[in-house]
């Protein structure tokens, strides 16, 4: 909210600098943006008069005129406007004036003649229609009004002043105005805030009850609804002081009647309606609820089609306004409006709220009213609009009030313990101090004891217990008398058990060379298609937001594929030639659903790595790395997946359960996803991986008795999977077979067609005792008796 | 020739070879030549029967003199040798020790990590639990408990993601301080950490889903006193020992009174600079005192129970720390950008 200083320092005095008042302001809680110095666009241009005009010697369009400017030294200046002429009062800008947009006049010749300064335009100065009416596109400025020369401009266009831009808390919507921020700024200036005393003119001859009537239908939407009525209306231009104050605050100056109404809304924080009362049908207005279908023209010329429920003010005839959004175009005032019905009124904020979303707009008003207008304090609103009404002598106010308020609220006092005040902020205040600040505050407060009582005043709408009289007298005692006092008493911090086994996995991760990447959990549908999924896969079947930011994030991941090969191909595109990277992140099930009947939620881990030396089996082993450091027991399967490569994808199982899936990524999904390149990809079903998770328990004591190793070649077709071969050589070989590994897979004519030589290192030990020869020969022919039986191996000749 | 001239024209020979020989095989050669059972100096043990019985024992002597000073010359040639040979592999080995090679490449967790690892680490160490929640979540939670009804502007579909009328995409992480005072009871002192959503076009400084760590005291007597202690301690503990908090006075729901927790600006440490606006202080968190409403709602007593709560944004945090100007770089997963991470191990 934009507010001049010049309007606020009316009704309350700021004796600092705005860099101070700015940071008080702050500092008991009402927010300050930022203060602009009008006064610094515009230096050293003042009124002077044209003394002589006469045209320039070298030119067709240039005057040279000689103007004074109170010194008693008039100036020469060359002047190119088409309207310039002698007896002019005019806008002069000195040698070295500054003008808005950084320019600076200096002394010079035009065409041979010197000239000492510049008559201004209103553009120029940078000085609107709106606020000084008299300033006109064409030519320089002339001045209608009498000034003595020499005077500032600034003075007259109102620039001498600052625009504090005031950051309005959501709890405090009395502050959406003047008077309200009126009145934190002398508490925290402790200067004396003097609001005008609100008092109306009536005409005795006139009552409003022979004039208008007013019916409200629906009063939980309309809590209270005020009207006055001004006769014989002398519609015309605000005066200088009212357009400034408008123009301050960002509005626009339309006559005496409707700048009245915003320049209240502006003060009280009451947004006021004005009705030409000759075009309200019957003069009745009605407030109710519309009904399905209804039309009606706003102010902006706009016909809405309403869905029913909205609130409206309507005449004999039907609608003619959005209640508390816009008014209607019917009822609008104009140069020959005679009468006036001037609204106020309090609207339930929701209503409002509703109204203007569904609408598509938001006007001042509705701004307001969402916020919350205090139905206590609607007269002050429209008694000040009726005040000013006088002031202006824009029109006779008609006597009396319509004033319809069935429930009227009133502020029951909050009782409140100054020792639990004090415990809650930290801060020992004492009651009668507390007393002093709240009283400050326009509170109603007094202290017996340990007990404080305070009433609210009827404008602020957010007192409901101690809590708030504390904050209340915390902020104007100062937020910085807060101590530092550190928590008492023991308690066991730890993180969770999730962060604890995220934090393991992402230390391994990164050892392997593996960066961490965050994406957003969104999905596109688009995306998910082209992993090439069935139709009836859960993963297919995502989560919709109801309101997503756009198609490409209308649903939550089933799974972190997509996220992280975006990801590569970003990295690839940017010249990355090699990558590691993962993901660790939730999953969204949509179709497992918790007791609370929300999805799913799983921790996945998705890793991905191409280029450099790279390919299935390191990043394979890279998967495995994360099992075996867990203690998980696994095998590893062929696997199908539509985005994998069908003869290079694997899982990784346990028992019935597959926990990870891993491979190359299919050359049709790499292309749909701009991959190129081999680039391998492993998604891991983390609460999985955890479950079977095996405690490390105790180290076993080292060896003390001899290995064995035996190398054996087994030659098996071509079709034989080694992995399954070496666990049934490990399941034969049993206690005794210390370790096995493969070392060489040899194919050639050695070994015939369509089959291959694989060479195996076993290594035995008993744990007590030396192996004997015996003991060996069995082992080894347990193993390769197995493998010939299940597999067709021989040895290798 | 005597056995005598035969031992003393060994010694010529054994002292002119040891002299020419330059290899460790030549040396081998000579003892055989020299000491073996088919050597010399075995040869002349042989000839012993020849010789008087008063000779023997004095030409026997000589020859065992022989063989001990022979065995022991050998002995040191060959370890003369042994060493030459040891300085001629090594000088053959020789490398170029600033030859360039590629560095085994170690990954590094995301800068939000880092950060957050360093948070949850301060939090700990003051007595709080990490507790998690759903992101995907009931009103009830993520608005209801926490004094924010139905129809609050806060809830404006602009603000907040819906799947429908009573299930959003948490706002924040205060659900899961819901969920916990409702199933607890006080003392209760946790930090909740995680991924948020909010209605916000993506830019250098927004974006619809970002990262919170939000914390939460309750038992007797809590103030706002111990909020202030509890969030120095974490400002000092992330930002170093001449970072101050201030509190400034503000609205949340969920809080009264509420405060905005402003930090000493850590890019200029308090003199004023751009990113401070001049003020020297820098907006990091909100936070304040449960509102009482809440913790009734929780069904916890707010005659006898009083707590604070706090929100840091975790992006917010963790580009003030490493001077990230543009938020998008966090998500997007350049390892340009990801490789300069790395843990710190200075203290503050």
């Amino acid at each position: 909210m934009k507010v001049s200083m010049n309007l606020l320092k009316r009704y309350a005095p700021i004796p600092v600098s705005p860099a101070e008042y700015q940071s008080r302001m702050i500092m008991t809680g009402t927010g300050v943006e930022g203060i602009e110095d009008l006064s610094e666009q515009l230096q050293h241009v003042v009124v002077g008069r044209v003394l002589t005009c006469e045209p320039h010697q070298n030119s067709d369009h240039l005057h040279v005129c000689t103007v004074d400017v109170g010194n008693g030294d008039p100036l020469q200046i060359v002047c190119g406007a088409p309207n310039v002429a002698a007896g002019q009062l005019v806008a002069v800008a000195l040698t070295g004036a500054k003008l808005p947009g950084g320019v600076t006049i200096k002394k010079g010749k035009m065409r041979g003649v010197e000239s000492c300064g510049m008559l201004c335009s209103g553009p120029e100065m940078g000085v609107p229609t709106e606020l000084y009416p008299s300033v006109g596109d064409a030519g320089i400025l002339v001045f209608r009004e009498d000034y003595p020369l020499g005077t500032d401009v600034r003075e007259i266009f109102g620039l001498n002043d600052h625009v504090i831009d005031f950051e309005i808390l959501a709890n405090r919507p009395d502050t959406l105005c003047v008077w309200g921020v009126a009145r934190e700024t002398a508490a925290a200036m402790g200067t004396q805030l003097s609001l005008p005393a609100i008092s109306v003119r009536e005409d005795p001859d006139a009552d409003i009850h022979d004039f208008a009537k007013v019916e409200v239908l629906d009063a939980d939407l309309c809590p209270r609804y005020a009207a006055r009525v001004i006769r014989n209306v002398r519609i015309g231009e605000s005066p200088a002081w009212l357009r400034q104050a408008l123009y301050a605050a960002g509005m626009r100056s339309i006559n005496n009647i409707v700048d009245i109404t915003n320049f209240v809304m502006l003060e009280t924080g009451h947004p006021m309606h004005a009705f030409d009362l000759d075009k309200v049908a019957g003069a009745h207005i009605i407030v109710r609820r519309a009904r399905e279908g209804e039309i009606l023209t706003t102010l902006d010329g706009k016909q809405h089609t309403l869905k029913g429920g909205e609130l409206l003010i309507c005449d004999e005839h039907g609608p003619t306004g959005l209640a508390g959004v816009m008014g209607g175009e019917e009822s609008e005032i104009t140069e020959g409006t005679h009468t006036v019905l001037f609204e106020a009124a309090s609207f339930d904020r929701t209503s409002i709220r509703l109204t203007a979303r569904s609408l598509g707009f938001r006007t001042e008003a509705s701004g307001h009213f969402e916020r919350g207008v205090s139905p206590q304090t609607v007269l002050d609103g429209l008694n000040r609009a009726c005040q000013l009404v006088n002031e202006l002598d824009a029109g006779d106010v008609a006597s009396g009030l319509i004033d319809i308020y069935p429930s009227p609220v009133v502020h029951q006092p909050v009782t409140a313990s100054v020792s639990r005040i004090n415990r809650l902020s930290g801060v020992e205040l004492s009651g009668e101090r507390m007393v002093e600040i709240l009283r400050k505050l326009c509170f109603q407060a007094d202290v017996n004891g340990d007990t404080l009582t305070a009433t609210a005043p009827d404008f602020r709408q957010d007192v409901e217990g101690e809590a708030d009289l504390c904050e209340e007298v915390l902020r104007y005692a100062g937020y910085e008398l807060i101590p530092s006092t550190p928590l008492r008493g023991v308690a066991d911090g730890k993180r969770s058990a999730s962060m604890h086994q995220n934090d393991y996995l992402r230390t391994m991760l990164s050892g392997m060379g593996y960066y961490e990447t965050i994406t957003f959990s969104f999905l596109a549908h688009k995306k998910l298609e082209m992993l090439g999924l069935p139709a009836d896969d859960d993963r297919m079947n995502a989560l919709a937001i109801r309101n997503p930011l756009g198609e490409d994030s209308a649903y939550m991941r089933t799974t972190l594929l997509c996220g992280v090969m975006t990801t590569a191909q970003i990295n690839q595109a940017h010249g990355n030639e090699q990558a590691r990277i993962y993901e660790l992140g939730k999953v969204f099930d949509n179709v497992h659903r918790t007791a609370e009947n929300l999805p799913g939620e799983y921790q996945h881990l998705c890793m991905c790595a191409y280029g450099g030396e790279e390919d299935f089996y390191s990043f394979r082993a890279s998967v495995e790395t994360l099992f075996s450091r867990l203690g998980v027991e696994y095998v590893i399967v062929p696997e199908a997946q539509p985005w994998l490569h069908p003869g290079r994808a694997a899982a990784l199982c346990a028992g019935d359960k597959t926990i990870a899936v891993l491979g190359e990524i299919h050359p049709d999904v790499a292309e749909a996803y701009e991959l190129s390149g081999r680039v391998y990809i492993a998604e891991i079903h983390l609460p999985d991986l955890f479950a079977l998770s095996q405690p490390m328990g105790y180290v076993k004591g080292l060896a003390r008795f001899p290995a064995v190793s035996r190398d054996l070649a087994l030659v098996v077709a071509e079709t034989q999977p080694v992995g399954p071969m070496m666990s049934a050589m490990r399941e034969a070989g049993g206690k005794l077979l210390e370790d096995i590994s493969m070392f060489d897979i040899f194919r050639g004519p050695q070994v015939g067609l369509g089959r291959k030589s694989v060479a195996f290192s076993l290594r035995l030990r008993a744990e007590d005792h030396t192996l004997t020869d015996d003991e060996i020969v069995r082992v080894m022919n347990k193993v390769l008796r197995t493998v010939s039986e299940k597999f067709g191996a021989e040895i290798r000749a | 020739m005597s056995i005598r001239d035969e031992l003393n024209r060994l010694d010529e020979e054994m002292a002119d070879e040891l002299k020419s020989l330059d290899t460790l095989n030549a040396l081998e050669t000579l003892r055989v030549h020299m000491l073996g059972k088919k050597g010399q100096l075995t040869s002349l043990l042989r000839m012993m029967g020849q010789l008087s019985a008063e000779e023997r024992p004095q030409i026997g002597q000589l020859i065992n003199e022989r063989r001990e000073r022979f065995m022991k010359m050998l002995d040191e040639r060959q370890a003369a040798l042994q060493a030459k040979e040891r300085e001629f592999r090594l000088q053959r080995e020789r490398l170029d020790v600033t030859e360039p090679r590629r560095l085994p490449e170690v990954g590094c967790v995301h800068p939000n990590t880092l950060v957050l690892n360093e948070v949850v680490d301060c939090f700990t160490g003051l007595g709080f639990e990490v507790v998690e929640g759903p992101e995907v979540e009931l009103d009830h939670f993520n608005f209801e408990l926490l004094n924010i009804p139905k129809n609050h502007p806060a809830r404006d579909a602009q603000d907040t993601f819906y799947i429908d009328d009573n299930v959003v995409l948490r706002t924040h992480t205060s659900p899961v301080q819901a969920r916990t005072m409702t199933t607890r009871k006080p003392p209760i002192r946790i930090i909740c950490p995680g991924r948020v959503y909010r209605a916000d076009e993506v830019d250098a400084t927004h974006s619809p889903v970002f990262h919170q760590i939000e914390g939460l005291v309750i038992d007797e007597g809590v103030s706002m006193g111990d909020l202030k202690a509890t969030l120095d301690a974490f400002a000092r503990r992330l930002y170093g020992a001449d970072i101050h908090v201030r509190f400034r006075p503000s609205f949340f729901p969920f809080t009264e009174p509420s405060a905005e927790a402003d930090l000493t600006c850590v890019s200029c440490r308090g003199q004023g600079c751009r990113i401070c606006k001049n003020t020297g202080w820098i907006e990091v968190l909100g936070c304040g005192m449960v509102n009482p409403k809440v913790l009734e709602m929780c069904g916890i007593d707010p005659q006898r129970y009083s707590g604070f709560a706090f929100g840091i944004g975790l992006e917010r945090i963790t580009m003030l720390r490493y001077g990230i100007k543009d938020m998008r770089l966090m998500y997007e997963g350049d390892l340009r950008f990801l490789r300069q991470f790395r843990q710190d191990v200075k203290e503050g």
